[in-house]
């Protein structure tokens, strides 16, 4: 056996199995219908629109901001956030939201909102 | 159609330029000098449609689609400018430019150089064809016209003294809900505007302007560098191509390894200044966020410095007298895959397949693109992998003996292997979102803790291996002092900084030691020849880059506070007080002073708030006081003039004759809705609609007037206040068909007698971060040392 092959295996070998005991700890699935968001119970990626209508908080003493995020099929939930809301969040066209429903909101870890300003194909219907 | 007619022809000669040189690689006389006429004319087309481009934008030439969507008229010259690469269009046209324009050099290195030209320049041709392709009118042009496409335009953006023109009347239009007006633009509206001898650039006089978050001044030069690297990666690619094409490999590692060196430090560099872009921009978190647009460019730039390293291996054994040498597969595998995945790179972030993962927003830019990326990434990675496969015979080396253990062959294999496990990481954790999952970023770094301490031992081990074998004796006296030095690193870290987590020692002390034995030999071996300095520096700078990001990855502080304006706080050790704001650039943004004092040192940090009219957004920018051992980074969070005003509130679904409850104990009863006057409504003018509400608390009862007027302005909710209670009602939305409300209540805090005083508070986020400035001077020397290198190896020849 060449020395390349056996440093090869063992190398690939162990960062393999390290790599997929990770992601099955760490992968988060996408989830765009909040009725499965709601009743699953764990982390996951919520997908959909800010519902402008309903205002967001900031609470002050705690450090976070709160709003109401919409689904394609019109379901609702509350989310809160930590620390500030992000830079282009009133613009944004959909957000991501990171974390895990529990006690009657979405408590959020991470935020990440797209606006529709890069690269964008400029449709506006009136 | 000038430019789309310049680009056509340029695809064209590009096209053409790539056959003749197929012709003469097949042995036809007298097609190389048409290649290269061709390949020159397209280069001079190309060239002239960049200036087209750029001198449209300079003349605010709103008539295009791209430069009405990413310019306007009150952008600096230096940003509009950076408009060009503001898009998709744009930053194809530019990656275009680059590859043509590196074409060139390419050319003429490759024409003095045997037999070697037709072969390359077939291979990178076909590259720069398919580039043009995606910007040629088929795809994605950046000169499409605004009216190409029907769509609707603020009114805002078109010279008010046609708006009153009547052929333009039934393009008017308003939005029920905003009253905004609209002028609706395509093809029919152009020709009726040409028939009364208005052109189109005097009638839209405004674009949309460029994103709040690019206008920065990286911006002008991060991308530029990005896609020249990109350019670059072409080149190793065509070099491989080239070998396999002709089947002969004694040359082609020589003259591919400078390429590939200068596309490593050009790529490097491009990354690593979109590193310290985001740092400084808010909403990044940090230099570095897994973020799959940084990925997906991370990722061939890996494989380059990988390849670097086997065609190190394989040149040493040419230079030897052997025909083909060592790792003659690897490198040419590697070679061919860094360029696949700089296209793999522009498939993720321009297909529109990262939509939810990515902070770089990327709409779907339509099928057709998509299957063309697609064709363009299978043609390369088929045409490249099939003539490996095609060659696999006549690639197996000459009975290369076994690689010793401690040999630097096979430390070279191995540090190209640890690369190549890295690139697999950051490969599967990026295009984990293909299949609907992602994966959090503890994934990356937990995943390159240890691979990185891996790669830092056998970095400073390997400095001390010799080619083929090495005695044990000689490793450890080698190593001997290194050792010492990094015992001392150690026990200084552990103790006087107090680094307790165990693999932040291990990765710590191992990048000290990495450290201390490439600093020992660049010495030695500088002090005989100086042109040797490139991996040293480069070794070194990685070193130093792996303590910096254990710094500030691992150890940063973060405090939110409040900061009452004149009163001094002590955050984080610094003591902070916020001393007012101030107004720039004609009032549009707000610097917040905070002076931070550290002993006798005293800092002025002005973060930046304001309402961007791009859309309609805060934005907010952090201001940073960069020190070497420690960086302020100071966010904007919120600023307030009156202490409590905004909180709690609430809103409240109502229907007519339904009672609710607001705030703790205060009734809201919907009485009767308040229809619009329906004659006036139909006429346009100005009407109200809403509701009558009760509000009782306790045992005071007023009733109020809740009303949304719609005047020329648009639709304002007016809100009204009830002192008694110290509350603010808004009427948020109201249904005319079923006369459901939304009233926004919002309650004052109570505040305290006799304090009326305004308090102004500003709320930061502050943020210390421990040498970040060890990772711009590790990823500075990283870059410095590909480019000597470069320079070394190609006046090798």
């Amino acid at each position: 056996m060449k020395n390349k092959y056996i440093f090869g295996g063992i190398i690939v070998a162990v960062f393999l199995t390290l790599m997929i005991y990770l992601f099955t700890q760490t992968n988060v699935q996408y989830e765009s219908d909040f009725t499965k968001v709601m009743e699953k119970g764990r982390t996951v990626k919520a997908t959909g629109s800010w519902v402008k209508e309903k205002n967001y908080e900031i609470d002050k003493v705690n450090k976070t901001f709160s709003f109401f995020m919409r689904d394609e099929k019109g379901n609702e939930m509350k989310v809160v956030c930590p620390g500030t809301i992000p830079n282009n969040f009133e613009s944004a066209t959909s957000v991501v939201v990171t974390g895990e429903y529990t006690n009657g909101y979405f408590a959020a870890k991470d935020i990440l909102t797209k606006c529709p300003s890069k690269y964008e194909s400029p449709n506006k219907s009136s | 159609m000038i430019g789309n007619l310049i680009l056509s022809l340029a695809l064209a000669f590009s096209i053409f330029s790539m056959i003749m040189y197929v012709f003469t690689f097949r042995g036809a006389r007298n097609t190389l000098g048409i290649a290269r006429l061709s390949y020159h004319a397209m280069t001079m087309l190309v060239i002239t449609a960049s200036v087209y481009l750029s001198f449209n934008i300079i003349t605010h030439n709103y008539e295009f689609d791209y430069i009405y969507n990413y310019s306007n008229d009150q952008l600096s010259l230096g940003m509009l400018l950076s408009t060009f690469w503001a898009g998709q269009e744009g930053s194809f046209l530019l990656w275009v430019l680059f590859a043509a324009l590196i074409g060139v050099f390419l050319q003429s290195y490759t024409s003095k150089r045997e037999d070697l030209e037709p072969t390359v320049m077939f291979s990178y041709t076909a590259v720069v064809s398919f580039l043009l392709l995606m910007v040629s009118p088929l795809l994605k042009t950046p000169f499409a016209y605004l009216w190409a496409n029907e769509i609707y335009i603020e009114a805002a953006k078109i010279n008010q003294q046609f708006l009153s023109l009547s052929i333009l009347q039934p393009f008017l239009m308003s939005d029920g809900q905003s009253g905004q007006f609209y002028v609706k633009v395509n093809k029919e509206l152009y020709s009726l505007l040409a028939g009364q001898g208005i052109e189109f650039n005097t009638f839209i006089i405004q674009g949309k302007g460029l994103n709040p978050l690019l206008q920065n001044f990286w911006m002008q030069i991060h991308p530029p560098i990005l896609f020249a690297g990109f350019a670059l990666a072409t080149v190793p690619y065509a070099f491989a191509i080239s070998a396999l094409m002709k089947n002969y490999y004694k040359d082609w590692v020589k003259q591919s390894f400078p390429w590939s060196l200068g596309a490593g430090g050009v790529l490097g560099l491009g990354i690593m200044l979109g590193g310290y872009w985001a740092y400084g921009v808010l909403g990044w978190g940090g230099y570095w966020a897994w973020d799959p647009v940084e990925n997906s460019s991370l990722i061939p730039w890996i494989i380059l410095v990988a390849v670097i390293h086997t065609m190190i291996v394989q040149r040493k054994e040419q230079k030897q007298g052997k025909e083909i040498g060592r790792f003659a597969k690897t490198n040419l595998i590697l070679s061919i895959t860094a360029f696949v995945l700089v296209i793999y790179s522009t498939f993720l972030t321009r297909s529109g397949i990262l939509g939810d993962s990515s902070v770089h927003s990327f709409v779907d830019p339509g099928s057709l693109v998509y299957l063309f990326l697609v064709i363009f990434l299978l043609t390369f990675l088929i045409a490249g992998v099939g003539l490996v496969i095609y060659r696999w015979k006549n690639l197996s080396d000459e009975h290369n003996a076994n690689e010793n253990i401690w040999s630097r062959e096979l430390s070279l294999f191995n540090a190209a292997l640890i690369l190549l496990a890295s690139a697999i990481i950051v490969f599967f954790g990026t295009s984990a979102p293909i299949f609907g999952v992602t994966v959090e970023i503890s994934f990356y770094d937990e995943m390159h803790i240890p691979l990185a301490i891996v790669m830092l031992i056998l970095n400073a081990l390997s400095l001390v291996l010799k080619w083929k074998e090495t005695e044990g004796k000689e490793i450890f006296k080698g190593l001997r002092l290194s050792l010492i030095l990094t015992l001392v690193f150690a026990i200084l870290f552990i103790f006087v900084a107090g680094v307790k987590d165990f693999m932040m020692i291990l990765l710590g002390v191992s990048a000290a030691f990495a450290f201390f034995i490439n600093v020992e030999i660049c010495i030695k071996v500088v002090a005989k020849n100086f042109k040797k300095i490139g991996s040293y520096l480069s070794h070194i700078g990685i070193a130093i880059f792996v303590l910096g990001v254990i710094g500030s990855g691992a150890y940063s502080k973060h405090a939110d506070v409040d900061l009452v304006k004149g009163e001094k706080q002590n955050v984080l050790g610094y003591d902070m007080v916020f001393t007012g704001y101030e107004p720039f650039e004609n009032n549009t943004k707000y610097r917040f002073n905070v002076v931070v004092t550290d002993g006798s040192d005293k800092k002025v940090v002005s973060p930046v708030m304001y309402i961007s009219d791009f859309n309609q957004s805060m934005m907010r920018e952090p201001d940073i006081v960069e020190g070497f051992t420690n960086d302020i980074y100071i966010s904007p969070v919120g600023y307030e003039d009156n202490e409590g005003s905004s909180s709690g509130q609430e809103i409240i679904k109502i229907n007519p004759g339904e009672e609710k409850v607001a705030g703790e104990k205060i009734i809201v009863r919907y009485v009767d809705f308040i229809k619009p006057d329906m004659t006036v409504m139909a006429q346009g003018g100005d009407f109200e609609m809403g509701a009558n509400v009760i509000v009782q608390y306790e045992d005071k009862i007023e009733e109020i007037r809740l009303v949304s007027r719609k005047s020329g302005e648009g639709l304002t909710n007016i809100p009204v206040e009830i002192k008694a209670l110290g509350a603010v009602l808004t009427l948020n939305h109201i249904d005319p068909m079923t006369k459901a409300a939304e009233i926004i209540f919002q309650k004052q805090a109570e505040q305290p007698q006799g304090q009326n005083v305004k308090k102004e508070v500003l709320s930061i986020q502050a943020s210390i971060k421990p040498f970040v400035s060890l990772v711009w001077i590790g990823v500075f020397f990283t870059v410095l040392g590909f480019i000597i290198a470069m320079i070394k190896r190609s006046k090798e020849e």
